[in-house]
């Protein structure tokens, strides 16, 4: 592909049409689409970026374009909800006509800080503290529509609003991208996040254990029994933590338990 | 305590790291060493930005680790030094014969590499590298975060299928 | 028999959308087993025990982390395949047969195994579709990048589909026997059940969260709490 003729570099960019941003984000909801073990999500975010780089000199298929749609659609991988911050930083560094190399610098450098980030704020603490929050609701007595609407109202709200920031955050801030990483609620949100989430997961989870087991009275021997020995078997899982996951063991237990149930019963 | 884990991952510190190692080993620093990121502040404040604020990360260059690591074998704190390449570990290993075990968390796709695992590309070169630090009696496996079980490089380098 | 009527269609087209769920679009957590198993339990007429077995699952879910790269087990598809198989028979009753109950956690189990499997191969497929076409990729071809996008989407909803299919096809004779063999009590059965998925989900939350200082400290106060509460109902 020829060079990009002699574009003005460093100049700031025009805030993006609303229609250009709602099919960002929008497009943003599909970033994990076409994940793979070779760019991994590289494609998603190029197909992300795509909508903002029609707006730039010579448009849709202009030297300008490809060549800025062909480096974001380089190696890239991050958390896939942070990665919208990576989307927004990216389009604005596309659009400023910053330096092709200083923009894959600092997509490269990007992948990291997102993914880890967005590991310990979503899959680490929001997401078990929502699905325990839905344990308690089950075991305070709602129904199906109480705690699957509850569940999916709390999730979405927090995933929905990290998405748009970080669109928003990611196009404010550009290139600068670390003070908006740098935010308290960002650096400190997993740990106050993980204090309340235990809290909710000590008191869910023997409400939600007596619901399931038929919500009779915790002083008979099946539920004593259950009181006694969860702590237990949690400990041992505890301790073969990196040699058995707790779904392995339980499959086991279950397959004694239909033999035992079926054959000699 | 001192370092826990030697890892080359391409993608430095992300959550695999963070999170997958980082919670059951209970670190609490991280030594990346990388020429590049070593001379570059505003690529050491992004990495900074990945990791919990009780988790302390240093940066180093491959050259100033002849000295440092006998500094971090001897932290009482669990700790994980990262690479981002092959080659950076060998130069490392050069330098800091203390190493004894290598943990292939992350080299991915690149132009001349061959994929070995889901998470595993490397060149003709890289392979050299890696078996001749195994016969110089390091122990390499690869394992991306600790719920896998480690592979051994005669079975990555055989392209055997991954748990 | 498994009933291979229309009947069977929207189960499974429900299967391919929560599969879809978990990675590609739009990760809005319906596929978590709380929400999914319940929607399975719903179509066979029994939200409630549906529920109930989400609940169950939902304790193992929370010890996978779904860490981009890395091999997980897909809880979406495989809590439509558990709600329905464990609340056959429950017929609008507030809590599964307990034959069925475990058939369905332990279908839903091995189901989001091989969903983990499913998931590697979907990755690899699209890697082989996407390396011929990395040249266009190179040259900024926007065609090439909305297709591998639209590929990726279409496969993942076609692996959540038939990964359904499959879970059903394999448990629905096996829970048919279990349903009409179980002879253990329904309280000791639902008890063992209880018991291995909640030490699942104290050991998840003890592992997942003690990164954080006091987190530990704040599980076994709330534990405490929760305990004589449910002690003091009862």
């Amino acid at each position: 592909m020829a060079p990009t003729p002699s574009l003005p570099t460093g100049m700031k960019a025009a805030p993006l049409p609303v229609a250009t941003r709602a099919s960002m984000l929008l497009r943003c909801l599909a970033i994990q689409g076409s994940w793979n073990y070779e760019i991994l999500n590289g494609n998603g975010i190029g197909f992300c970026v795509e909508p903002a780089l029609r707006h730039l000199p010579g448009g849709v298929g202009g030297d300008a374009y490809r060549e800025a749609l062909a480096r974001q659609c380089a190696y890239f991988n991050a958390h896939p909800y942070l990665a919208s911050l990576a989307v927004g930083a990216l389009a604005r560094a596309e659009l400023e006509r910053t330096p092709p190399d200083r923009i894959v610098r600092f997509r490269t450098a990007l992948c990291g800080p997102l993914g880890s980030l967005g590991d310990r704020l979503v899959w680490a603490a929001w997401l078990p503290a929502c699905s325990l929050v839905a344990l308690l609701l089950f075991g305070l007595g709602l129904g199906p529509v109480g705690v699957a609407v509850g569940f999916l109202v709390l999730y979405n709200t927090g995933h929905l609003a990290l998405r748009a920031w970080g669109l928003g955050s990611g196009w404010l801030h550009g290139l600068r991208l670390a003070s908006a990483l740098g935010a308290a609620w960002l650096q400190r949100g997993p740990q106050y996040i993980a204090r309340g989430a235990a809290l909710v997961a000590g008191i869910a989870l023997p409400f939600a254990a007596n619901r399931a087991i038929g919500g009779g009275a915790s002083i008979e021997p099946v539920p004593l029994a259950v009181m006694a020995l969860t702590p237990c078997l949690a400990f041992l899982l505890v301790r073969l933590h990196g040699k058995v996951e707790g779904w392995q063991l339980l499959f086991g237990l279950l397959a004694i338990l239909v033999f035992y149930s079926t054959v000699l019963h | 305590m001192s370092l826990l884990l030697h890892r080359i991952d391409d993608r430095l510190i992300h959550g695999q790291v963070v999170v997958g190692w980082g919670q059951p080993l209970g670190l609490r620093f991280i030594v990346l060493v990388d020429d590049d990121v070593a001379a570059s502040d505003w690529e050491q404040e992004l990495y900074r930005m990945g990791v919990p604020p009780d988790v302390e990360v240093y940066f180093h260059a491959v050259s100033d680790m002849a000295s440092a690591i006998d500094h971090y074998d001897r932290d009482v704190r669990p700790g994980l030094l990262l690479v981002g390449s092959v080659d950076t570990m060998r130069r490392l290993v050069d330098v800091a014969p203390s190493i004894r075990s290598v943990n292939i968390g992350g080299v991915h796709h690149a132009d001349g590499r061959v994929q070995r695992m889901r998470y595993v590309f490397l060149t003709a070169d890289e392979e050299r590298a890696l078996r001749a630090l195994e016969a110089r009696g390091l122990a390499i496996t690869a394992q991306d975060v600790p719920s896998t079980r480690p592979v051994s490089l005669a079975d990555v380098l055989a392209g055997k299928p991954d748990a | 028999m498994l009933p291979f009527t229309l009947d069977l269609l929207p189960l499974v087209l429900l299967g391919a959308v929560l599969g879809l769920d978990v990675v590609s679009f739009p990760q809005a957590m319906i596929s978590r087993p709380i929400v999914a198993a319940t929607l399975a339990g719903a179509f066979a007429g029994s939200p409630a025990a549906g529920l109930v077995v989400g609940v169950a699952l939902e304790c193992l879910a929370l010890e996978t982390l779904p860490f981009g790269a890395s091999r997980y087990p897909e809880w979406g598809s495989a809590s439509v395949v558990g709600g329905l198989i464990g609340t056959r028979g429950a017929d609008g009753a507030l809590l599964p047969d307990p034959g069925a109950w475990v058939i369905g956690v332990m279908a839903a189990i091995a189901t989001a195994w091989v969903g983990g499997w499913s998931m590697v191969q979907h990755r690899k497929l699209i890697a082989r579709w996407a390396r011929p076409r990395l040249e266009e990729l190179a040259a900024g071809s926007m065609r090439t990048v909305v297709s591998l996008q639209v590929y990726g989407l279409t496969a993942d909803l076609l692996r959540g589909g038939g990964l359904t299919l499959l879970g059903l096809t394999v448990a629905w004779p096996i829970s048919t026997w279990a349903i009409a063999s179980w002879r253990l009590g329904a309280l000791e059965t639902r008890g063992v059940l209880i018991l291995g998925a909640a030490a699942v989900a104290a050991s998840a939350v003890w592992k997942v969260l003690h990164g954080y200082s006091v987190t530990r400290r704040l599980f076994v106060a709330g534990l405490a709490v929760g305990t004589m509460l449910v002690g003091f109902r009862g």
